[in-house]
């Protein structure tokens, strides 16, 4: 049977009703229709459906969605404000830390979870806060030099 | 000078990638659609006696279930084909497909492929593939001979493709070798894993299909459904919206074809979405397992006078588009070397296993891997430095190749160099870690290809073209190529790409060649456009067209650059500019093949990209983990187009190549089955894990280069590594270790367990 | 098929889902229960209760004793960010931090890890070199289960299908200077699982002489065990290299490893001596630096 469920997903309040078993990133991909967040395996070891909820990084695949009805879901649609890019964003185009993008928006999100902890990481610290985040094209230094900067860029 | 060639520009599709907004296959929808499922074999080699759709077609939810018996009877394959959509008389690996299913949901279409009956008379599987050449061995394709293919292929039973290169007398000249030294090195199978699963929608309008797929290769695509379904190529149009990586996985007609049949029959849309572990399993595309014994002869001061090699490559079930891999790994068993005398073999055969086809650089990082460690212990029995003996036996201009192609302008020995000084070769370190070296290439492959470059009535212009964007940025700096002739800036352009019905046919991301080829027709495009807006500018300004230059968008006088009209003004003067290109294809070089088998093309290699990388290691001796701690990669890849993307093939492809050297393996069973087909045991480099990449880039004019004098990029950088880090590993445990990847355990047993 | 999801508020109202559905799917994080449901291991069941609402159960404080109390919410997130933890209950932080991700630490509780009793489980053998105890709570009332005993196999435990895991409990560390330790085998340095792993505890008297010393091993048998073998070499004797790895060879012919994907049972049991012996190594050296 299916339950109703408020979701809050970037700041948008979306009624929905859902069968228990679906995952949080099938129903913000599907009933949201926001599609940024990818599926990119069947073992929560990618990371590219990472979303924030209440702030902290969840592989939103295997997080149930009606436990995540009342708290706040952002999705990489919702890192940018309006057409002004995110720090990180921007830094990730520059630095060339984007390539095929699919893994992007669970990097994007790993690496703002990261830095609203930790405001200045070492590399070793970026390097293991992104270690659930796959990409196979970037080799992942440019990603990290991106992340870097943008901890550099935070204000003080 | 060029204002745009080489500068970092920011690629045309980041924005959206960076919001969340770019649209990937498996994110788009259309009304009515419906979901496909497979239902694969059964068995890894059986004959089918029965399939029974019928308690599927009856499930609620259910609109088609098709088999062989609904798709006409057509075989498919790149050099040989040896393969149909639905498997008919036999299934001979996994992933064959037996039937498809379109239903309302993806867990009805789960339910009713379930449902189909299968029945099977069991075949004992064929997984050792040096033993299925032998005598009398079970055959895999029974009817190998009748079925249709390229006859240099060489084929015999279960071997599906057999080359040699053969160059003096390799024999009578290891006979008379001071020192000979010989190894046998045997590589895993191993996957692409793009992070995108792949993802399949098809529409019929009328009479003819749009397919919107995540290929590496739309025109492929194309002409497989249209030889499939007997149906002409201007009946399908393939769509490719965002791409999530390919490296070769993506290559080749896969299931276009499929979900085209179903939707057909279905008469919806129909959309296929591929979970992790039908990429692994069911894709027809994985890097191929090879056993290389190689033998070489050297003269005291270290000269290569001979060359032996003997290859065996396991093809899996069908050839795809992998049919030239016996010849390439052949060429690479020489390697980037010169020797005297070679004499090399190489097998292709047939097993009931998942299909090789191409990954990034196939067959290169494995044979590189196995002859660069034997470079090694040749170096030790000739008491040299490695690194002395590459500087004594690489090719440099005016070198001979292994089929005598003569080398110029080319920089293989200088990347040796910027690898051992960029890493400090050398220096001291503790006792458990070391630097290793390895060198190798790649060539280049001329292709065909077509542009049009649109100029639009604001003086911007559209690029179209047949390339396809795999996230390399290749396609998003094909801008580049066109700003610099017309003298605008690179976000003057946008680009039309990636649909079939826009562009000529080009042979899509693979073989390092978008911007050798598709560059080479944008280029050519431009000029013709160029020419164009001289032409007008000339009766405009009532000006010899010779004294016209471009610069910043405006034909203006030479020497007098107040005296111009700008691009614009001509755009919107009512005439229409449209410019279109090809460009001749580079002509392979000239080589000597007498004594030769199995020539595919690959014999000589066509501007080749040279390649060394070094690594600096640190091995756990207690448990055999290794830790790549540095590389440093020294490319000549010619003229750098886009340094952002030029070294992000470098840094990816490194981190693959560490991939490959320490975790990356594909296991098989028994049954030929994979054991591994998930990310938590297909074990990709992390970042917590990739080392520090430091890179050098050698530019050279190589004779019949891509525009600008540029090479490929994409897949060299994955070559050399494994290599490095194996000879790396040997100097720190003492013991080469002879399996690829190095697992823990396998360093572990080559530190402690008896030499093999 | 139609499933059923409840999401009660307190303790109490779980245990009354749970009585009236005795067998019903328990998720917090999901990182277990979901992902296993995915990689097709065990489809969901149907009735799902989602205990992650449930404030009672977040609590993770010293007791009057000087033992620990750890609510079956408390994430290995909260574990590895806790300063007692990582102080006083080392081995059980060094576990925590090595669990998947930020993602799956987030995400992922010290409740749901021990009732889903993977032999590879990163938190079970610190848990059993601590004595720790599991709290199961049901209508019928609590009981307290030693984890060494509620580890019954692969994904099987003692819990009973009413059963509630409502917190896992520590005694006092031995009497001494205590040291702790989880080290494991890692193929890569993130998003491992475990293929050897064990954890040791040192108890030193004032004279550096090991007072009592604990062994458990991960990943190398059915279930997360102790080893005995390894802990009365340790009994008593100099807390020296040669006791140590004399311990880790012990532990290493006690374990039972198998033939698997991830590794060959030989290489798993040589491991274990290796990987054993460090992890007494870092828990002496801690043990020194307590004194």
């Amino acid at each position: 049977m299916t339950y109703p469920v408020t979701l809050s997903v970037n700041g948008i309040a979306y009624d929905v009703a859902i069968e228990p078993h679906r995952s949080l990133l099938s129903v913000v991909r599907t009933e949201v229709g926001l599609t940024g967040s990818k599926e990119g395996c069947d073992d929560s070891e990618c990371g590219a459906c990472m979303m924030l909820l209440d702030g902290q990084p969840v592989n939103s695949c295997s997080y149930l969605a009606v436990q995540a009805s009342g708290r706040e879901i952002t999705t990489v649609e919702g890192l940018a404000n309006g057409d002004d890019l995110a720090p990180l964003q921007r830094l990730f185009l520059e630095e060339g830390g984007v390539q095929c993008g699919f893994c992007t928006p669970g990097m994007l999100i790993s690496a703002t979870a990261l830095l609203s902890q930790n405001s200045s990481p070492s590399e070793d610290e970026v390097r293991l806060a992104l270690g659930g985040n796959l990409c196979r094209c970037t080799g992942y230094g440019n990603i990290v030099k991106a992340v870097m900067r943008a901890a550099d860029e935070l204000p003080a | 000078m060029s204002t745009v060639v080489g500068k970092a520009t920011i690629r045309a599709d980041g924005v959206e990638k960076v919001t969340g907004t770019g649209r990937y296959t498996a994110d788009l929808n259309l009304t009515g659609q419906l979901h496909a499922k497979f239902r694969y074999a059964d068995h890894t080699h059986a004959t089918i006696t029965r399939i029974d759709a019928s308690k599927a077609r009856a499930l609620r939810g259910v609109h088609a279930v098709i088999t062989h018996e609904d798709v006409p009877d057509q075989k498919y394959g790149g050099m040989v084909q040896d393969r149909r959509l639905f498997a008919k008389e036999k299934v001979r690996w996994e992933g064959d497909v037996v039937a498809a299913v379109a239903a309302v949901t993806p867990e009805i279409a789960e339910e009713a492929a379930s449902l189909i009956e299968v029945d099977y008379e069991l075949l004992p599987p064929v997984v050792d593939f040096e033993a299925s050449m032998a005598e009398g061995a079970l055959l895999i394709h029974e009817d190998w001979e009748s079925d249709s293919g390229d006859e240099s292929m060489g084929r015999d039973r279960n071997t599906l493709g057999y080359s040699t290169i053969v160059k003096g007398d390799a024999g009578a000249a290891m006979a008379g070798a001071d020192v000979v030294v010989r190894n046998r090195y045997v590589s895993d199978c191993s996957q692409g894993v793009p992070i995108e699963p792949r993802a399949v929608i098809a529409q019929w309008q009328g009479g003819k299909v749009t397919v919107w797929t995540s290929t590496q290769v739309p025109y492929a695509a194309r002409a497989g459904v249209a030889h499939t379904l007997q149906v002409p190529e201007s009946n399908v149009r393939i769509v490719v919206p965002l791409l999530g990586g390919g490296f070769g996985a993506k290559c080749d007609f896969h299931f276009e074809g499929h979900i085209a049949a179903l939707a057909r029959a279905a008469r919806r849309p129909v959309k296929l979405v591929f979970s992790r572990r039908e990429e692994f399993v069911a894709i027809g595309h994985r890097r191929e397992g090879i056993v290389i014994e190689v033998e070489t002869g050297a003269s005291r001061d270290g000269t290569l006078v001979a060359r032996r090699a003997r290859l065996v490559l396991d093809k899996g079930a069908y050839c795809g588009e992998g049919g030239f891999f016996a010849q390439m790994a052949a060429m690479h068993a020489c390697g980037p070397y010169k020797i005297e005398n070679v004499s090399v073999e190489s097998y292709l055969n047939y097993s009931n296993t998942q299909p090789s086809s191409s990954i990034r650089a196939p067959t290169a990082p494995q044979v590189c891997w196995a002859l660069e460690q034997h470079m090694d212990e040749l170096a030790r029995a000739l008491d040299l430095d490695p690194v002395d003996l590459r500087r004594k036996t690489l090719i440099e201009d005016g070198a001979e190749g292994p089929t005598r192609q003569v080398f110029e302008n080319l920089a293989m020995k200088e990347t040796l160099e910027q690898a051992v000084e960029l890493i400090g070769y050398g220096q001291e370190l503790p006792e458990d870690e070391a630097i290793g070296v390895a060198c190798g290439w790649w060539p280049c492959f001329g292709a065909a290809s077509g542009a049009y470059v649109n100029l639009n009535p604001d003086g911007t212009a559209t690029i179209v073209t047949g390339a396809q964007e795999n996230g390399t940025g290749a396609v998003m700096a094909l801008p580049i190529l066109a700003a610099e002739q017309l003298g605008l800036q690179p976000e003057d352009f946008s680009l039309l790409y990636q649909d079939t019905d826009a562009a000529p046919s080009d042979m899509g991301s693979c073989g390092s060649q978008t911007t050798f080829n598709s560059g080479r027709a944008v280029v050519e495009a431009s000029i013709d456009l160029r020419e164009q807006l001289l032409d007008a500018a000339s009766s405009e300004l009532e000006v010899d067209r010779g004294d016209l230059e471009l610069v910043d968008g405006a034909v203006r006088v030479k020497g007098a650059p107040d005296k111009a009209v700008t691009i614009a003004d001509l755009a919107g003067s009512g005439t229409t500019f449209h410019g279109k290109g090809s460009g001749d294809v580079p002509e392979a070089p000239a080589c000597e093949t007498e004594g030769c088998v199995g020539l595919l093309g690959n014999e000589s290699f066509l501007s080749p990209q040279l390649i060394t990388h070094a690594a600096h290691v640190k091995v756990d001796r207690g448990t055999g983990v290794v830790r790549v701690l540095r590389v440093a990669a020294a490319h000549d890849c010619g003229t750098i187009v886009n340094p952002i993307g030029a070294n992000g093939q470098v840094t990816g492809g490194v981190v693959m190549g560490v991939g490959q050297a320490l975790s990356e393996s594909t296991q098989i069973d028994e049954n030929g089955r994979q054991r591994n087909p998930f990310l938590l045991d297909y074990k990709l480099v992390t970042a917590a894990d990739a080392p520090q990449i430091d890179i050098a880039w050698v530019e050279t004019m190589t004779p019949n280069a891509g525009p600008k004098g540029s090479k490929g990029v994409g897949e060299p950088p994955c070559v050399a590594t494994a290599g490095a880090i194996a000879n790396a590993i040997t100097k720190v445990i003492g013991r080469p270790v002879r399996r690829l990847p190095m697992t823990p355990e396998r360093v572990w047993a080559a530190t402690f367990g008896e030499e093999e | 098929m139609a499933r059923q999801y409840f999401e009660p508020g307190t303790v109490d109202e779980a245990l009354s889902v749970l009585a009236e559905h005795p067998g019903a799917d328990l998720v917090a994080g999901g990182t277990d229960l979901v992902v296993g449901a995915r990689q097709g291991k065990r489809p969901l069941g149907d009735t799902l209760v989602a205990i992650h609402r449930i404030g009672d159960l977040s609590d993770l404080s010293e007791t009057d004793g000087g033992g620990l109390r750890i609510g079956a919410l408390v994430s290995h997130a909260e574990l590895e960010s806790s300063p007692l933890i990582r102080e006083r209950w080392s081995a059980l932080s060094d576990g925590s931090i090595l669990v998947g991700s930020p993602a799956t630490r987030n995400a992922g509780t010290l409740g749901g890890n021990v009732a889903n009793a993977s032999p590879a489980m990163d938190t079970g053998s610190p848990l059993l070199v601590f004595d720790a105890s599991v709290e199961l709570t049901s209508t019928d009332g609590k009981r307290s289960v030693p984890l060494s005993e509620f580890f019954q196999g692969p994904g099987k435990t003692t819990r009973g299908p009413s059963e509630l895991v409502t917190a896992v409990d520590v005694p006092p560390r031995p009497v001494g200077s205590v040291g702790s330790a989880y080290v494991r085998l890692e193929y890569r340095l993130a998003m491992e699982i475990a293929v050897v792993g064990a954890a040791a505890l040192l108890a030193l008297d004032g004279g550096g002489r090991v007072v009592e010393g604990r062994v458990a091993l991960t990943s190398v048998a059915p279930v997360c065990l102790r080893v005995p073998e390894a802990e009365r070499l340790l009994a008593g004797a100099d807390a020296t290299e040669e006791t140590f790895a004399a311990a880790a060879a012990a532990a290493g012919l006690a374990a039972k490893p198998i033939d698997d994907v991830r590794a060959s049972a030989e290489y798993r049991r040589a491991m274990v001596s290796v990987i054993a012996r460090r992890a007494l190594e870092r828990a002496h050296e801690r043990a020194r630096e307590a004194a």
